[in-house]
């Protein structure tokens, strides 16, 4: 949205204080990447529509935006109180549970959003991720996390630990994964203690095959690197050997900080395989 | 007859370092507005690219990561960088040396504007 | 594996198609209807329905296509819920030739139009000139060579 919409959408609130026009404006705010304003004018329409779930989604959206996955958690629920079955809210609540590690909850949350939304094809495929994490992990110990600070551990203790001290406590993962999607080290902890590190791989190692055809039609060389950005995380890939090392970071960690973790995992990754051989 | 998408396209090449600017449909990576360099294959990025950014959509989606925004593929010799809507993607072609962030945040604010 | 073919100069270009396209299915045929390879049937019995009606197809388009602007349509593409289909005619030495592909969501319309391209171009290299006598084809011998290609194609010459 342009700024011109933004100035007159803040100049109808300001003429109609009371008027919903609060939603329009914070999302586009929020858009807008200006997260601070966006959840000021969220929370004063909240106090005057205290029973709008479309003011509670906008703090959900805003939160995750600025990484508090809590206060999401607690607006979305409280949208699900005064609208029951919001597919919105379900979807939200699927993601961050499932980023949190809470499997079940995500499972229910997904299962929702999807029978409100059946056509959309990320839920499935969202849901069926949580369903299989789920089967994987249920007998799982529970170990560090990737939504709470990690435990510091030395590189060499195991390869699962490989990168541990390059992610420099934020909340983030960095995995390497072989030609068949496969962890060979690093891990994607959740904030229950469960290694998503198998699914979370697998579903993102297709991004570098695909990145592969591209680059044998586009005439750029060889890939490098691939970064994105998503609600929930920035992720960073580049090929490794004979697979690609992937690095996801909990927004807001922004994307210069997973560019800089990736590239300091590729040299400690080419040791580690050089020692393995 | 240009597209309302022109402006956008005509605007993104003017960055230094942009070679070519297109808005693509995200599902049948057809172009629906480009401007291109010569010798660049606008046909090539723009179906590689959508497929590329759908792939992303779909595996972050499946990982739990929720909605894609922006993607860059870097290259031995070039860049590609993409944001987009449900829709429409826009995509840019570019060397080595280019000022990303500017170009980050250029195509999220583009994005808002695709359907 | 599901590539099978008459031909062997098909083979490569068609798996080549079908790595890159990502497509589901992929049948290269004569514009009478002849399969020159197929990927992705496993009966013989649906690749030549799949052959009768794209050949049926790439007529009715070819009519039309003069009827309204005075020259053949040449490509054909359909969207279903789940699959498209994409029927287009390449030059070849041998003549015209139909390529006949069904994708999903891993491909899409682009991918298989840009792949096209160099299919055509890999065939125009591949293919056999035309060796004609000059008669036209009759219809024994083309149920004949129909029968035969279908029996190669699923190994059972």
């Amino acid at each position: 949205m342009a700024n011109d919409d933004i100035r007159a959408l803040s100049e109808a609130l300001a003429a109609d204080p009371a008027s919903l026009v609060f939603v329009p404006l914070g999302e586009a705010l929020r858009r807008r990447g200006d997260l601070e304003v966006a959840l000021r004018v969220a929370l004063r329409g909240v106090e005057r529509h205290p029973a709008n779930p479309d003011a509670h989604d906008l703090i959900a959206r805003i939160a995750v935006d600025a990484g508090d996955l809590e206060r999401a958690v607690a607006e979305w629920e409280a949208v699900l109180r005064l609208t029951n079955g919001h597919a919105g809210a379900h979807k939200g609540l699927g993601f961050i549970c499932f980023q949190l590690g809470r499997l079940e909850d995500a499972e229910a949350h997904l299962g929702a959003a999807l029978a409100a939304n059946p056509e959309d094809g990320s839920l499935a495929a969202a849901l069926q991720t949580a369903r299989a994490a789920l089967a994987e992990t249920a007998d799982r110990p529970a170990r560090p996390t990737l939504g709470l600070p990690i435990e510091m551990q030395r590189p060499d203790a195991d390869a699962g630990a490989l990168f541990d001290d390059l992610l420099e406590g934020q909340r983030s993962a960095a995995m390497l994964l072989d030609a068949d999607g496969l962890v060979l080290a690093g891990r994607y902890v959740s904030a229950d203690g469960r290694d998503l590190a198998a699914i979370i791989g697998a579903q993102l190692s297709g991004v570098s095959d695909e990145a592969g055809r591209a680059m044998r039609h586009l005439g750029l060389g060889n890939w490098r690197q691939i970064v994105f950005e998503t609600e929930a995380a920035s992720v960073a890939m580049a090929p490794s050997q004979e697979g690609v090392l992937l690095v996801a970071a909990a927004r807001p960690i922004p994307l210069g900080f997973v560019r800089r973790v990736l590239e300091r995992a590729l040299e400690r990754a080419a040791e580690w395989m050089g020692d393995a051989r | 007859m240009s597209s309302p998408f022109a402006p956008l396209t005509e605007s993104l090449i003017r960055h230094r370092g942009v070679l070519g600017a297109m808005v693509v449909g995200l599902d049948d990576g057809l172009i629906v507005e480009s401007t291109l360099q010569v010798g660049v294959n606008g046909n090539a990025f723009a179906a590689l690219t959508a497929s590329l950014y759908r792939k992303a959509r779909r595996s972050a989606g499946a990982a739990g990561f929720g909605a894609t925004g922006f993607l860059e593929l870097t290259a031995e010799q070039g860049r590609v960088c993409t944001a987009g809507g449900q829709e429409l993607v826009v995509v840019v072609v570019c060397e080595q040396r280019v000022n990303v962030g500017l170009l980050r945040v250029e195509l999220l604010r583009a994005a808002e504007h695709l359907p | 594996m599901r590539f099978s073919v008459v031909a062997s100069w098909v083979e490569t270009p068609l798996k080549q198609f079908v790595d890159d396209a990502r497509v589901e299915i992929a049948v290269l045929l004569h514009p009478s209807g002849q399969v020159l390879g197929q990927y992705g049937f496993a009966r013989s019995v649906d690749v030549m329905t799949a052959c009768a009606l794209a050949s049926a197809i790439h007529a009715s388009a070819g009519e039309l296509g003069r009827m309204l602007e005075g020259k053949p349509f040449t490509a054909l593409h359909y969207t279903g819920r789940d699959r498209q289909i994409f029927l287009g005619a390449i030059p070849s030495p041998s003549g015209t030739l139909l390529l006949f592909a069904v994708f999903d969501r891993e491909s899409s319309l682009g991918l298989v139009q840009l792949f096209l391209e160099e299919f055509s171009a890999r065939i125009a290299i591949a293919a056999p000139p035309l060796v004609s006598d000059g008669s036209p084809p009759m219809a024994e011998h083309f149920e004949r060579d129909l029968n035969r290609n279908l029996a190669q194609l699923f190994g059972r010459a």
